[in-house]
């Protein structure tokens, strides 16, 4: 048996895989301050419902998988360790500078952030090397050990260590470090080469300075919870989910905290290609997570997951970008929760600002006054006043429909079920306009794509925006309310290597690659003997980061073979360097050279390889079903067949208008779309022939 | 006025402008382009109205585009799909020669131009006379030498005009870098064309026809509201670029009136009385003029306003032709159209704001191409080739807000910010030199309650080779105002360091050449103050001063607050200080 465990926010979802692959699903409230009460309590619900207890549970338990955002809440709220950061002579203001950016041109209002480590405790090591590895400054020593005594002075709690070309030669990082073991031991630090071996200071100083600043805190964390897990009779493996959508061993993560950095949305994708593949045998897909206040959205391109090195914490420009490879995740301020209204000029606007779960929506009667799209999707019918969460929690429709009537239908002109109408269609907008954002920027065309809708808001609008975007094919997977817990069940422990090389098409040294591929892939080798020893399969990949010449970002281009033996095996890599860029970009330069500066292996160890059955089956509140009236944006008021998700049989086609709702989700068919249970237990929605009607549909709204 | 309509078919558009950037910062070739994201992308309606822009540095497209695109309709009055034109001409509506703009009209499938998608990019090489984009000192465009593209067809059918190509390849440096460049572009506006199509057949062109209308009501009306909270009144504001090669020898004054009537929402900028057109690369372009005036205004309202030709009529802007912040006459030089001139008169805008009303406005920011931001050329000794690029190091120092300090990394008002710094391991790995330093200047910034950002200290020099470094200074001797009490930022410097470890001070602008070891000090202009620096908060200045932003001198005797070795502010100190400060 295998438990995955997702301590976001507001809630803690946990998932039980049981050994004949059935999962179940609990949730209970997260507390901010002792994410461990969460989970016990998470636990506590699992074991009673299983009629036993939370020991005899953990003992049964061969692996525990966690998801947590407490690095990333550290961050934001800035409580992480006393950080110092030592920095090549000369260079001491690379995390000020950054590498520029700003946002919102006219706006003048907003302040230049902090670099992650002030500048106070940023100290220059008097040290250079070249972009060829040779040293230019030998590393003065003598005035490191007494920069090192101030820091001791300064009381400092965890270094971060970034020299400029540490990646080509690390030999002064790594004195560096002997040296802080010597002066300051017990203060953990990072060294740069180490944890982010990429080219470009700013991101790999941050990446190096993020990664120190959590040493302190998540060690304790994580030891913390395994001891606990392990007091209460929990004898297997504990492994932690990363940025990267893979599992590593709980003690890896403590050690090298930045990788659970974005643990919580990394997951969605990997459930997300799990379901689209089996659900619609595809193997591209876009992920979208609707929660209460934000929408992630992620993307699946030929079976692999698109990563980036640009995640910021906060704002574009105004946060911090890790440099730290993670799953590319766009995340906009729009969920249920989301406000709407209307600026000076008369036009519509949803968000980015939330009423979040507290006051929340007009309708949950807590005191909030804003309409939110829960108001809408509750006046139009989407949502059953009796049935909100099961029917734990009683909407007050007349509060939706007043701050609709006052925010939006008074401004617009329009009455309450057309405004509730074009606060749908504009969130709606905003949603398709960030998954094209993201599809663009990864070249995946969304025609060809499978749309797996996850969250508990999810269900609201995931057929229009599939209309919009011409996907004909969307699923939402039952247990699509914690997809990211469930997506950890499925992820494959790992690790990625890489080396800096810089070579030429033109001028291709296959002896020097191959020295550097056999190099990765004898760590590779190690890490599948290591960690990998008991997984039930291992893969391991190798990649070109490569460009044209004169470029400067990389594009990831898959090796054939992890070795050069001819000059057609180069020929080869350039061929599939053009076709990449092409895919991307549309655009290929045949007659350009290519650059390769990075070489990356990544090793992948299954841990599972069986499937999953139907998470849940009726059981409590059940939905009363029946008929309502539903007003569907661009069909206008009909009666839809309302079923409970739990209860749709999986040997029948039926066709809209209906609403499927469960206590967690509601999702939306429209009129003559049709929908099926799948034996994994998803909600199969096929659009037929009505993709990229979606804009004649727009066309037709009103105007 | 449909307010949902509205809210979702502008942000298709804005959708539609991303897209476009996305795939030229992705792909392009120079580093002015895909490091430091010196380019613009935006539709225009049919009538060559600016309708809307990615996030785009507000001197590429307040105006421009739309004078470009009339040209190209008066040369060729029959626009086919497939075509594609280049216009870089400062006398057809281009900013300058280096900001190459691709324009291809969109033509539905009744052969009707729709609207027009624009991609805009500064170039790292256009064949001037010497070897960078910026040619101060040119008598005339012969003597700049930039190929100059008035319009051009350089696509039919979706296939290239070759004869344009190769006149390229053959007069420009780095050829392979520049059609780089060029097929970033082309790929950009085909995806700006082939969305504007499906969104055309998708919701009908008659939609799309009503929609354009209404957005440009929508925009005006929201302009009108934001200039209502600004006070009325008519204000002067002169300003003196620093002595250039060929500028007068005390400098060239510049002359900003600015009249607003906050009732009627309008406001108008004359610059009319300003000199003639003078024989060197500073005169502005039409474009750069208007577009200049226009984004001080927008700095200085409601940032919520979309700019489009809907809020522009609310501005009027007047120009003279043969004036050097006006239309320029041919073969006067525009080489430098979007910096030196044009900085001078974006800052003078928002200085004059200022003056009407606490509150409104900003300081005077830095002005643009230091050293730090200098055209880098030579042969690379690693392999034998030439190279030409801009480096971006730092560039220069923004002036305060009523609300915020200046932004450290503006990069000038005319790019707002979007412009990036390089990556100093890049521009080791892809250019013959070392960057011994870079790092913020202490006790730079203009001081005042609200501060100027500090200008930076950057030092770099070549390595085994020779180099030569262009650049253009301005601000060494005439450095950014404060506004309403705030301070003056501190002067620009451009300093050699020889073999031997002495300096010597170099002009505000030349080409210099450095030889193998030696080291150019760059110190960037800072941004001016708003607002008196005795009334910041002293919280505030103790910040700055733990963060060594400012010397603890600095704190005393310009802010006036007083703070001790351990940290803390000396509250009855500072409170004699500040009184003593104010009695002057």
């Amino acid at each position: 048996m295998r438990i995955a465990v997702d301590t976001g926010g507001t809630f803690t979802d946990l998932v039980v895989e049981n050994d004949d692959g059935q999962l179940d699903v609990f949730k209970a409230p997260t507390t901010p301050g002792d994410p461990i009460i969460g989970i016990f309590d998470a636990l506590s619900a699992a074991a009673e419902a299983r009629e036993t207890s939370v020991a005899a549970l953990l003992g049964s338990t061969a692996t525990f998988i966690h998801a947590t955002t407490r690095a990333i809440n550290a961050v934001l709220t800035g409580n992480t360790a006393k950080t110092a950061y030592l920095a090549t002579e000369g260079h001491r203001d690379t995390l000020l500078f950054r590498e520029g950016g700003r946002i919102e041109i006219f706006n003048y209002t907003v302040e230049y952030p902090d670099p992650y480590v002030p500048r106070s405790l940023t100290f220059e090591v008097r040290e250079r090397i070249g972009y060829d590895g040779s040293v230019v400054t030998p590393l003065d020593e003598t005035t490191l050990i007494e920069t090192i005594a101030a820091l001791r002075e300064t009381e400092i709690e965890a270094v971060g260590v970034c020299l400029l070309w540490s990646i080509v030669n690390p030999a002064h990082e790594r004195r560096i470090g002997e040296l802080l073991d010597q002066h300051l031991p017990g203060v953990p630090y990072t060294l740069s080469h180490e944890v982010n071996p990429t080219l470009r200071e700013y991101r790999r100083a941050s990446s190096t300075c993020i990664d120190a600043s959590l040493k302190p805190l998540m060690s304790d964390y994580l030891h913390g919870i395994e001891k606990r897990l392990r007091d209460t009779g929990f004898a297997g493996r504990f492994l932690m989910v990363t940025s990267q959508g893979g599992v590593k061993d709980g003690d890896f993560v403590a050690n090298a905290p930045i990788h659970a950095i974005n643990s919580g949305p990394a997951m969605a994708p990997i459930g997300g290609r799990h379901f689209a593949q089996v659900d619609f045998g595809s193997d591209t897909a876009i992920i979208a997570d609707t929660g209460g206040t934000s929408f992630d959205v992620s993307l699946v391109r030929d079976g692999r997951i698109p990563w980036t090195r640009e995640t910021w914490l906060g704002e574009v420009y105004r946060g911090h970008m890790t440099g730290f490879p993670s799953i590319d995740v766009k995340s906009i301020g729009a969920g249920g929760g989301s406000i709407a209204w209307v600026d000076g000029g008369g036009m519509l606007h949803i968000g980015p600002q939330s009423a979040g779960a507290d006051p929340g929506p007009a309708c949950y009667g807590q005191g909030g006054t804003h309409a939110t799209v829960t108001d809408a999707a509750l006046v139009i019918g989407l949502l059953d006043p009796a049935y909100f969460l099961g029917g734990r929690m009683a909407l007050d429709v007349e509060a939706s429909r007043a701050a609709i009537e006052r925010d939006v239908g008074g401004p617009l002109g329009l009455d309450i079920e057309d405004a509730a109408v074009a606060m749908m269609d504009v969130m709606t907008e905003n949603m398709v306009q960030a998954i094209e954002g993201l599809t663009i920027h990864q070249g995946v065309d969304p025609r060809s794509a499978v749309l797996v809708a996850g969250g508990g808001a999810a269900g609201l609008n995931a057929v229009a925006i599939a209309r919009q975007l011409g996907c004909t094919d969307v699923v939402v997977p039952d247990v699509g309310a914690v997809l990211s817990a469930a997506g950890s069940l499925m992820a494959d422990l790992g690790d990625d290597y890489s080396a800096t090389l810089p070579t030429t098409g033109a001028t291709f040294d296959r002896d020097a690659v191959n020295a550097v591929l056999d190099g990765l892939a004898r760590k590779c080798a190690a890490f599948i003997d290591g960690p990998g020893k008991d997984a039930a399969s291992h893969e391991t990949t190798f990649f070109a980061e490569a460009r044209y010449s004169h470029q400067v970002w990389e594009i990831e281009v898959p090796l054939e073979r992890p070795r050069f033996e001819t000059p057609a095996d180069v020929e080869r890599l350039v061929t599939d360097f053009h076709s990449a860029h092409e895919a991307m970009f549309a655009v290929r330069d045949p007659g350009s050279d290519i650059e390769v500066i990075h070489w990356h292996a990544r090793v992948r160890c299954r841990l599972h390889d069986a499937g999953f059955g139907i998470a849940e089956r009726a059981a409590t509140d059940v939905s009363p079903g029946g008929k309502r009236n539903v007003v569907f944006p661009g069909f206008g008021a009909v009666e839809a067949e309302v079923i409970d998700f739990r209860t749709l049989k999986t040997d029948a086609t039926l066709t809209g208008p209906a609403v499927i709702e469960s206590p967690f989700t509601s999702v939306a068919i429209e009129p003559g779309v049709s929908f099926e249970r799948t034996m994994a237990g998803s909600l199969r929605i096929k659009l037929h022939g009505q993709a990229n009607e979606g804009a004649a549909r727009l066309a037709a709204r009103r105007w | 006025m449909d307010g949902v309509r509205l809210a979702i078919i502008s942000s298709r558009f804005q959708g539609i402008c991303q897209r476009m950037a996305n795939t030229l910062m992705r792909t392009g070739r120079s580093g002015v382009l895909n490091t430091a994201h010196d380019f613009s992308c935006c539709i225009l309606a049919a009538d060559n109205s600016f309708v809307a822009a990615d996030e785009s540095l507000p001197v590429h497209v307040l105006s421009g585009p739309d004078l470009m695109m009339r040209h190209v309709m008066a040369f060729h009055p029959e626009l086919k799909r497939g075509d594609a034109y280049l216009n870089n001409s400062p006398y057809h509506g281009c900013s300058h020669p280096a900001d190459h703009t691709i324009l291809v009209p969109v033509i539905d499938d009744d052969g009707v131009h729709r609207f027009t998608v624009c991609a805009k990019a500064h170039q790292a090489d256009i064949g001037n006379s010497k070897p960078t984009t910026y040619m101060a000192t040119a008598e005339d465009v012969y003597e700049e030498g930039a190929l100059i593209f008035p319009g051009t067809k350089i696509q039919q059918d979706y296939e290239d005009v070759a004869d344009i190509i190769r006149m390229c390849e053959m007069r420009f440096r780095v050829p392979e870098q520049w059609r780089g460049d060029y097929l970033a572009m082309i790929g950009s506006v085909r995806i700006g064309e082939r969305e504007l199509l499906e969104l055309g057949s998708n919701v009908g062109w008659d939609v799309l026809e009503e929609f354009v209308p209404e957005w440009f009501d929508y925009s005006e009306q929201r302009m009108i509201a934001a200039l209502r909270n600004v006070p009325s009144g008519r204000v002067e504001i002169k300003t003196r670029h620093d002595p250039f090669p060929k500028l007068p020898s005390d400098g060239l004054e510049i002359t900003v009136k600015l009249e607003v009537d906050a009732e009627s929402g309008m406001i108008d900028i004359d610059l009319r009385d300003n000199p003639d057109n003078i024989a060197c690369g500073l005169n502005l372009t039409e474009s750069t003029a208007t577009a200049g005036a226009m984004t001080g205004v927008f700095a200085s309202i409601d940032h919520t306003v979309p700019p489009n030709a809907g809020s522009f009529r609310r501005v009027r802007v007047h120009l003279r032709e043969g004036c050097i912040v006006g239309i320029p006459r041919h073969p006067y030089s525009c080489s430098m159209g979007t910096s030196n001139i044009c900085d001078r008169l974006e800052n003078a805008v928002v200085h004059a704001i200022a003056e009407l009303g606490e509150g409104f406005g900003m300081a005077e920011g830095g002005s643009l191409l230091p050293p730090a931001a200098g055209v880098i050329s030579g042969v690379d000794p690693r392999n034998g080739e030439n190279y030409v690029n801009e480096i971006f190091l730092f560039h220069t120092g923004a002036g305060a807000s009523p609300t915020a300090d200046g932004w450290l990394t503006l990069t000038g008002m005319g790019s707002a910010g979007l412009c990036l710094l390089d990556s100093v391991e890049i521009d080791e790995l892809r250019f013959p030199i070392r960057v011994y330093r870079q790092g913020l200047a202490p006790d730079s910034e203009g001081a005042g309650r609200r501060r100027g950002s500090p200008g930076a200290h950057v030092e770099f020099g070549p390595i085994d080779c020779a180099m030569s470094v262009a650049y253009a200074s301005d601000g060494s001797t005439f450095p950014a105002a404060g506004v309403r009490g705030g301070g003056g930022a501190a002067r620009a410097q451009q300093i050699k360091r020889d073999v031997a470890g002495r300096e010597h001070t170099l002009a505000a602008c030349d080409e210099v050449r450095l030889e193998s070891g030696e080291v150019m000090i760059s110190i960037t202009q800072p941004g001016g103050g708003y607002g008196p620096p005795t009334e910041r908060e002293p919280e505030r200045v103790q910040k700055d001063l733990a963060e060594g932003w400012i010397t603890n001198a600095r704190a005393r005797d310009t802010y006036g607050v007083v703070v001790g070795v351990d940290g803390m502010i000396d509250v009855a100190a500072t409170h004699a200080k500040r009184k003593e400060l104010t009695a002057h």
